[in-house]
């Protein structure tokens, strides 16, 4: 069964939450979901991406520069992904909807892993 | 399921470490105390839950997913004091209970545990309680100290392990070398009964030889740590530990080494020992445990007492008496000469130790003092130094046997 990519996108602007309480719900229900997918043997990795926007390097006249990534409240982010496993795209997104991410606002880009 | 509590003791040992390893690899070394905790909320909740519900078919993985959700939940209590830390909820939430037991985890956790802002106990109680799983209770009986002592210390240690703001790794280069000697001290510490001051529980020891064996064999299965002396510290520990069932009779009275039956020796340890002991020689450095462990070597390979090569022996003993000249050292250096050079060489050697001041209170020092002069056929001085032995601190074992020998001598 191939394995699918589900790349978190955080929506521009969108408020964060504001209490601790709040950011515990959401944290939660992440984690219920992976151990959800976990449980179904359909987890096969996940991992968050720390809240700064990184970097990006562009080749520029046969030179790499490197700047501060785009900033977080002007475009969207990747803000962490899970890997799953699915027998095609139509089962990949249904798995998808079921994501807490689409609840918070978030999109989530969907993409199969190359493999042989 | 009425058998849930056992099954929680046994699992508690095995799995605690690997979930505070775990655990602190996603929530950083500075918050063992919260670790601790959640990994004790999870074990209450499994003692709780199993008898009722029956335990789960996986019950490690169980333990590390409600630690876990205990972690988040203190986490989230913890914020009234702190700010909320929002990036390690996070991590929790990203987790994967199914990594706990790596070994990586497992050694960085060993050198925070032993790092060098820690004095040597502290060390030492550290590691048996986080990577070991020890309770509080088994740790204050191995150091014959009180429950609130060494809680006392752990908090302590654990403070210090804070304000140090350590990073969870096992260090490189440079820094590797500077920081390994400490865990190789710390085992070392573990495996010969350095906690106690030769009294103390017969049963913690051998379960704390068990548990520094299986930290020295951690060592050598990690291409950062196995040097020659981490082979050479496993080596001497699988010696000592593959005579640990012939140590004592069925009613647990010691059986020193000249009466053991070799028979009972863990031949299979033996040659685990070999294997590091080989490797360990390979190496450039030559560290007074590599001696030790060659020493314990020539031991593991007699088939009889009487068969020890006691030349060899002697040859490794004066080596090590240059690098290391303790008095403990020069004791058991001069026992082994005494078999190469006749028993009254011996005693005149044991006799130029006795102005060591730690020696005076060695049980040993004046039991081989007995040995000797039993030889020598000197009865009435034999006696007084067995008597002198039973003036020192031992363990009941050690106690029996050496009014065993203070009665051979009447």
């Amino acid at each position: 069964m191939p394995n699918y990519m589900l790349l978190l996108y955080q929506t521009p602007n969108r408020p964060r939450p504001s209490s601790p309480d709040e950011i515990m719900a959401i944290t939660k229900s992440y984690m219920s979901w992976a151990d959800r997918m976990r449980a179904e043997g359909r987890l096969k990795g996940g991992e968050k991406l720390t809240f700064d926007a990184g970097r990006v390097m562009r080749p520029k006249n046969g030179r790499v520069t490197v700047t501060d990534g785009p900033y977080a409240e002007t475009k969207e982010l990747i803000g962490g992904y899970f890997a799953i496993s699915a027998k095609d795209y139509d089962e990949a997104c249904k798995i998808a909807e079921t994501c807490p991410h689409l609840g918070y606002g978030g999109n989530i880009e969907v993409r199969q892993v190359d493999q042989m | 399921m009425t058998q849930a509590e056992p099954l929680v003791d046994d699992l508690f040992r095995r799995e605690a470490g690997k979930i505070s390893a775990w655990l602190a690899r996603l929530l950083g070394p500075g918050r063992l105390d919260l670790i601790e905790d959640a990994v004790q909320d999870a074990f209450g909740a499994a003692l709780a839950r199993w008898p009722l519900d029956g335990a789960p078919d996986r019950p490690a993985a169980w333990l590390a997913v409600a630690a876990r959700n205990k972690a988040l939940d203190r986490l989230r209590r913890d914020a009234r004091l702190e700010q909320f830390d929002e990036s390690a909820a996070w991590r929790l939430g990203f987790s994967n209970p199914e990594d706990t037991g790596r070994l990586d985890d497992t050694l960085a956790l060993m050198f925070v545990a032993c790092h060098p802002g820690l004095e040597g106990d502290e060390q030492t109680m550290l590691t048996l309680k986080t990577v070991c799983g020890f309770g509080v209770k088994e740790i204050a009986r191995a150091y014959l100290s009180t429950e609130e002592a060494v809680t006392q210390r752990l908090v302590r240690a654990k403070r210090k392990v804070r304000a140090l703001d350590l990073r969870f790794d096992i260090p490189e280069g440079v820094e590797l070398a500077e920081r390994l000697p400490a865990l190789v001290a710390a085992i070392y510490l573990l495996f010969n009964g350095g906690y106690t001051s030769g009294e103390g529980h017969d049963l913690m020891r051998h379960e704390f030889c068990a548990e520094a064996l299986r930290l020295a064999t951690l060592l050598t299965t990690h291409p950062a740590t196995a040097t020659g002396e981490c082979h050479a510290l496993a080596a001497l520990i699988c010696f000592a530990h593959a005579r640990a069932g012939a140590r004592t009779d069925a009613d647990g009275a010691l059986i020193l080494l000249d009466a053991q039956d070799r028979a009972r020796w863990d031949g299979a340890l033996i040659a685990r020992g070999f294997a590091h002991l080989e490797t360990a020689m390979g190496s450039e450095a030559l560290t007074p445990i590599h001696l030790e462990a060659a020493i314990a070597s020539v031991h593991a390979a007699a088939p009889t007492f009487e068969a020890t090569d006691w030349r060899l022996l002697s040859h490794y003993y004066a080596m090590l008496e240059e690098i290391k000249p303790t008095p403990v050292v020069r004791l058991n250096a001069a026992i082994a000469h005494a078999h190469v050079e006749g028993a009254a060489v011996g005693l005149a050697r044991l006799d130029a130790l006795a102005a060591a001041r730690k020696i005076e209170r060695y049980a040993l020092f004046h039991a081989a003092r007995g040995d000797l002069l039993l030889k020598l056929d000197r009865k009435e001085d034999a006696a007084a130094a067995f008597a002198a032995a039973l003036d020192c601190p031992a363990n009941d074992a050690e106690r029996a046997c050496l009014e065993q020998k203070l009665k051979a001598c009447a």
